[in-house]
Parts: C-alpha cells; sequence; structure tokens
C-alpha cells in the first residue's frame, strides 16, 4: 500500500502542474495569509471560550439537590425470647422525597401520589412542589408496598431513602427489659444498651456489623408469661386505682428472669413518654422499703443463725419500746408467739425479738450475704443501689427486722427469697443460663435445714384455716405458698398509714420450688368501699392470677395430691 | 502483495476481535443479570425480615386475648385450668367393655332364628315356665 502512494506522489512531482500552481499561489499570496490569521482568530476564540466555560462552571458550586447525605444507620441484631418470639428487629422502611425543581408539574404529582396514598395532604404538598427548594420530605417510613407503587407511577423528581429502624412487636409488654435504641440505633437503655456494651458499639464502628453476621440474642425472658404478668398489673393498676405496680417471675434453679413488668411503662415503638420519673422500671430501677416480706429474712436469719427453731418462742403481748419508737403489731394477738405464728402473723415485735436474738452485726452480715445490700450485678443497666442506715444501731437494726428503715429493689428481693427457697444465691440474669451452669456459679448461703423450714413456713402462710396472711396467693394445684408485706409509706418524714407499698413474695411449688414470683403494687386504694388495702387483698390475688395462668407454661404440673386429690379427668 | 498467510493472520485477528467483543458483551450481559438476581435477592430478604416482624406482631399474646375478648360469644373458648391438666401416667385406664358375643347367631340347632321371636328361651337352668 505504502508504496503504492509513494508512486503517485512520484507521478504528481514530475508533472508540469505543479508550476501552475505556484504561479496562482504567488499572484494571491497576501490574501492567502490574511484568511489563515483569520481562521485561527476565530478557532482561537472558539477555544478561549470553550476553555473560559470550563473553568467558569469548575469554579461554580454544584446546584444543592437529592437527599442529606445518608446516615449510616448500623444493624442490631434480633432480641428474641426464651422460645425464638421476636421481640425486637431491625426493619428497612423507605421514604419518599421530592424534588421540586426537577418536577415538570406538581399537579399531575400530587393526582398520582394521591392513588397511593389517599391521606396525603393536597395543599401542603403542592406548596412543598411549588416551593423551588432542591429537597423536600414527603412522606417517611412507607411501607414497602406503597413503595412499590409509587414506583411504578414513574414520576420525575421524586425518590426514596431507605431507612433501617427497630421495631418491638411486643410492645409496651417487655418495654423495660428490651430497652431501646436512638435514631442512630445504639442501645441506649435495657438489654439494648447492654448488647452494645458487648462489642457491638465497637463492631458498628469499624463497619463491620453486618445484618446477616448479627446471631439473634437469645433471653431468658418467656413472652407468654411476660404478657400474663403485664396483663395482670395493667389490671392490678386500675383495679385498685394504685400509681404503679409490678411484678417479677424468677426462675429460682438457674436465676433467670422469665418474666419481670412493671406499669406504668411506654411504647418501644413510639417512646415520646419513655424518660417520665414515674414510668421507670420500678422492679430494678427504684428502691423501697420493702415491708413485711422482709421478715422472711429475719426468721431465716434466726433459724440460720442456730439460735432459733421451729418451736422458740417470742412474747409479742406488749409493744416493744425501743428510745422513742413504739414498735407495734398490726394483726396483734398480745400473746406469746411461736416462731411460725410471728411469720404467719407478720408480728412486727416477734421480728424485732428475732432480730435483737441474733445481733446487730449479724443481722447486717446475714442481709449482705443474701444480696440486699449491694447493687445487684445483672445484664439490665437501669439497677438502682439499695440504701441503708450509714451506721446500723439497734434501732436500725430492728425496724429493718420488719423491712422499714431499709430500702432495696424488688428484684433483689426476689433474687434473695430464691436463695431462702434453694439454699443457694444466684446472680439474676435475662439471658438463658442450664442449670449445670447455675450450679457453677451458685454459692450456697443458708443451711439446708433453713431451706427446709423456711419452704415450710412459706407453705404454712398460704394455707387455709391457719390464719395465714398469704391464703388468698393460694392456687388449687399450684402449691403456692409466699409472704405478704404491706410498708406504710414515708410522706414529709413521716410513716403515713393511708399510703402503702404492698408486695408478695412467693415461691412454688412449695415441695420443690422451682419459680419466685413477686408483685409489688405502689399506694393501692380498696377495692371496695369498706374493704382493706393490705398487701393479702391485693398483692396475693394478683400473684395468684400470674401463677393461676402462668403455671403450667413454666412447666410446673398441677399437683392435686394433698388437697381434694381429684382431676376432671378422674370424675369422667 | 497479499499472501495466503496475511490474509489468514488478518482473519485470525478480526475473529479473536469479534470473539473478545462477544464474550465481553455477554459478560455484561450476565453481569447485568446478576445484579438484577442480586437486588432481587435483597429484596426478598429484606421482604422476609419484614413479614417475619408482621408474623410475630400478628402472633402476640396480648393482641391474640384482645381477638378472644372480641369473639367471645363466638369462641367459646375458656382458660385452662389446672385441673385439666394430667400426665399420660395418670389417665384413667380404659373402661373394660365386653363384647356381647351372646346376641351372635351361631347357627346350628341352637339356633333361635325362624323361631318364635319372643327373645330368648325363658327357661333357665333348674327353672320351670310356669
Amino acid at each position: 500500500m505504502i508504496s503504492l502512494l509513494r508512486r503517485r506522489r512520484k507521478q504528481a512531482e514530475a508533472g508540469p502542474a505543479s508550476i501552475v500552481l505556484e504561479g496562482s499561489r504567488k499572484a494571491t499570496g497576501g490574501k492567502q495569509k490574511n484568511r489563515v490569521l483569520m481562521m485561527m482568530a476565530v478557532f482561537f476564540g472558539i477555544y478561549a471560550t470553550i476553555a473560559g466555560r470550563l473553568v467558569y462552571l469548575g469554579m461554580l458550586d454544584p446546584e444543592e439537590s437529592g437527599p442529606p447525605a445518608s446516615r449510616v444507620t448500623a444493624s442490631r441484631p434480633d432480641i428474641v425470647d426464651r422460645n425464638g418470639e421476636v421481640l425486637a428487629t431491625d426493619i428497612k422502611t423507605a421514604s419518599l422525597f421530592a424534588e421540586p425543581r426537577r418536577i415538570v408539574d406538581a399537579d399531575e404529582v400530587i393526582e398520582k401520589l394521591s392513588t397511593v396514598l389517599p391521606d396525603i395532604e393536597v395543599e401542603q404538598t403542592y406548596h412543598k412542589l411549588k416551593s423551588g427548594a432542591g429537597f423536600v420530605w414527603l412522606k417517611r417510613q412507607l411501607t414497602p408496598r406503597q413503595q412499590n407503587d409509587i414506583m411504578q407511577l414513574g414520576l420525575p423528581g421524586i425518590g426514596f431513602r431507605t431507612e433501617k429502624r427497630r421495631f418491638y412487636p411486643a410492645g409496651p409488654t417487655a418495654a423495660h427489659i428490651v430497652g431501646l435504641t436512638n435514631i442512630d440505633n445504639q442501645g441506649i437503655s435495657g438489654l439494648e444498651k447492654y448488647i452494645d456494651d458487648q462489642g457491638l458499639a465497637d463492631l458498628q464502628a469499624s463497619g463491620l456489623a453486618i445484618a446477616k453476621d448479627l446471631r439473634p440474642v437469645k433471653l431468658s425472658i418467656d413472652l407468654r408469661v411476660q404478657h400474663i404478668v403485664h396483663d395482670e398489673i395493667t389490671q392490678a393498676l386500675g383495679r385498685y386505682h394504685a400509681i404503679a405496680a409490678g411484678a417479677v417471675v424468677l426462675n429460682a434453679r438457674t436465676g433467670e428472669i422469665v418474666a419481670m413488668a412493671s406499669v406504668p411503662d411506654y411504647d418501644p415503638n413510639n417512646p415520646f413518654n419513655a424518660h417520665d420519673k414515674d414510668r421507670l422500671n420500678r422492679m430494678s430501677a427504684g428502691v423501697y422499703e420493702m415491708g413485711s416480706t422482709i421478715k422472711s429474712f429475719t426468721t431465716a436469719m434466726a433459724l440460720d443463725s442456730g439460735l432459733a427453731n421451729l418451736e422458740s418462742r417470742f412474747d409479742a403481748s406488749r409493744p416493744l419500746r425501743i428510745g422513742r419508737f413504739t414498735i407495734k403489731d398490726f394483726h396483734g394477738k398480745g400473746r406469746v408467739l411461736t416462731l411460725p405464728e410471728v411469720f404467719i402473723y407478720s408480728s412486727n415485735i416477734g421480728s424485732a425479738k428475732e432480730a435483737d436474738m441474733v445481733g446487730i452485726e449479724g443481722h447486717r452480715e446475714f442481709l449482705k450475704r443474701l444480696g440486699l445490700l449491694d447493687r445487684l450485678r445483672t445484664e439490665l443497666p437501669e439497677v438502682a443501689t439499695p440504701t441503708e442506715p450509714k451506721e446500723w444501731k439497734k434501732v436500725h437494726s430492728i425496724t429493718i427486722s420488719f423491712g422499714h428503715g431499709m430500702s432495696t429493689t424488688p428484684l433483689q428481693t426476689a433474687v434473695g427469697a430464691a436463695a431462702l427457697m434453694t439454699g443457694r444465691l444466684l446472680p439474676p440474669t435475662f439471658l438463658p443460663r442450664s442449670q449445670a451452669e447455675a450450679a457453677e456459679i451458685g454459692k450456697q448461703v443458708v443451711k439446708e435445714s433453713t431451706v427446709e423450714q423456711m419452704r415450710y413456713l412459706y407453705e404454712l402462710n398460704a394455707t387455709k384455716g391457719t390464719g395465714g396472711s398469704g391464703t388468698r396467693a393460694q392456687v388449687a394445684g399450684f402449691r403456692v405458698g409466699g409472704k405478704t408485706g404491706t410498708a406504710e409509706k414515708v410522706v414529709n418524714g413521716r410513716y403515713a398509714n393511708d399510703k402503702r407499698f404492698n408486695a408478695f413474695l412467693a415461691a412454688f411449688p412449695m415441695d420443690d420450688p422451682q419459680y419466685v414470683v413477686l408483685t409489688i403494687i405502689d399506694e393501692p386504694k380498696p377495692e371496695k368501699p369498706g374493704v382493706g388495702a393490705t398487701s393479702g387483698l391485693n398483692a396475693a390475688p394478683m400473684l395468684a392470677n400470674i401463677i393461676r395462668r402462668s403455671g403450667v407454661l413454666l412447666g410446673v404440673k398441677p399437683e392435686f395430691g394433698h388437697e381434694s386429690g381429684a382431676t376432671v379427668v378422674s370424675y369422667q | 502483495m497479499f499472501r495466503t498467510s496475511d490474509i489468514v493472520l488478518i482473519a485470525v485477528m478480526v475473529a479473536a476481535a469479534a470473539f473478545t467483543y462477544k464474550t465481553k458483551h455477554e459478560a455484561e450481559d450476565h453481569q447485568v443479570a446478576l445484579r438484577k438476581i442480586e437486588q432481587q435477592i435483597r429484596f426478598e430478604e429484606d421482604t422476609i425480615d419484614l413479614l417475619k416482624a408482621d408474623w410475630s406482631l400478628l402472633t402476640q399474646p396480648s393482641r391474640l386475648q384482645k381477638l378472644w375478648q372480641t369473639y367471645e360469644a363466638e369462641l367459646a373458648l375458656q382458660p385452662l385450668e389446672a385441673n385439666q391438666i394430667v400426665g399420660i401416667d395418670e389417665l384413667p385406664s380404659k373402661p373394660l367393655t365386653i363384647e356381647d358375643l351372646s346376641s351372635q347367631h351361631l347357627g346350628g340347632m341352637a339356633d333361635s332364628r325362624g323361631a318364635p321371636s319372643d327373645g330368648p328361651d325363658k327357661i333357665v337352668t333348674g327353672g320351670i315356665v310356669q
């Protein structure tokens, strides 16, 4: 090919035409030069314009449009209950935005959007779309179906931004346990915070928290029992016009918390009032003078010290005077009581004498041993520290023997009672724990003989016909035993006799306690006029309802052996 | 001029180019398909998450309780009582039923079929009809 071209060029050079050309070029030489210069000027002008424009555009800030920078919402693991029911999960929601500058016909957009979103406000949206702003939100958190339908409309100038949101299917039922997350999906309370503290926060910070790799966190909570507890305390709150109520169901053998609720509470899906003062988790974050339920510990202490036995007698015929205090009995019998009688008649004088017998140091040591005076260690971050007198004097020891002068959390009281029922103190947990694991960490705190005697006393107190204060807590088939507690609340530095804090501490089944249940109710009013408002009349029936409804779900087999001995089947 | 080997090489080159182009194009097509499927998977996964949340919402004990209260009359459900729970070992044994063999027709001489039907013979051993 190249050789072909060369040959042609040779021919052209050789031809005579080149001479003519040269001549004509010389004739018009001046004009030619001008034209070249003009062409150069024109092209230079064009390129200069283009370059100038480029520089100008380069300097110009890009037009503001599109949604604000995406917020990194970190993934969180699901939280499930012990049966795998979801308590908290991440869901993706889409939010609809518009870029008004790119919208061609606002009327058309509104008309089409209203076919999918009938509740859209036409006028407001019209103003938004006509505002000429770069970006406006039209609707947050659409359902996937709505998102799909809007996408099908094919409207220009509108778009979606997906956002991750924490969703709690159980709503308020387990609100205090599961906790809350903030807008960046970081745990701020409850077990959500605990999960963050276990290293999730670091994972999220390093960007490694990928939804798929996060295993669900299983809790020891049983959603069914949790619902029953929540339902019963909510009903009780209304029935007794109380200011608060709460309950906890604790597995005495493993220390697992199966259910725990406190009302008033809040809806975690809309937690606008979650930080109100009266909506705190009273079971773990509130401290109370637990009242007569503490007599369980006083009695156990007397028995455990070896100084008293079930035959011991305490003179409760006269009120006890200590300094300027006079200790009286609420259900005074005015005679010498045996130790079981002190317990079932809830005698303050008798309990005071029991504490006196052990001594101040021994008393404090025993309560410390059962963990009632120290801050509870568990997964839940919201745990209050118990209060006790700075310096224990005799009067303190005596008032504490019947539950006044020392405040502790209801959860701790239940944990202590579980230790009395099994002999081993187990730190409570919201995560599953097997009996083998519990056996390793549990430490013996009271003698086996004390455990036996305490079981007997609990059962005696809830048995009909003994005059015990807890008979209303009895549930046929489940062998409930327990202790009432009616504490007078301190109002303006004095104990008010019309404001009470009631509790009922129980265990079941009494022949081998598996669960400890504690109910509390704050400032209950009588259900009907003329009826009292002591613990046996409100906290005890609450507890009985909880056990009646949840006993079977907890895996306790009803037995009627030493009661009526009759089941439905045997009639048929 | 053109040698045969040149033509062959040119042909090979063109074929190779065509093949490369086709392969690249196909790869791009597959990539697009893959991206589409991946997006679909993501969408399905999100849907699964959502349906799970929906399911747990629909099976909430509190919701079921409300439904029960609303349809109490139709459902006629009652709370389970403790005395309705028994273990398998506590079930009473099945009542003994003795099959009535005497009413079966055995045939032969003793068969009462065809005889005047006023029931079985009233004569019992040692008894006399009066």
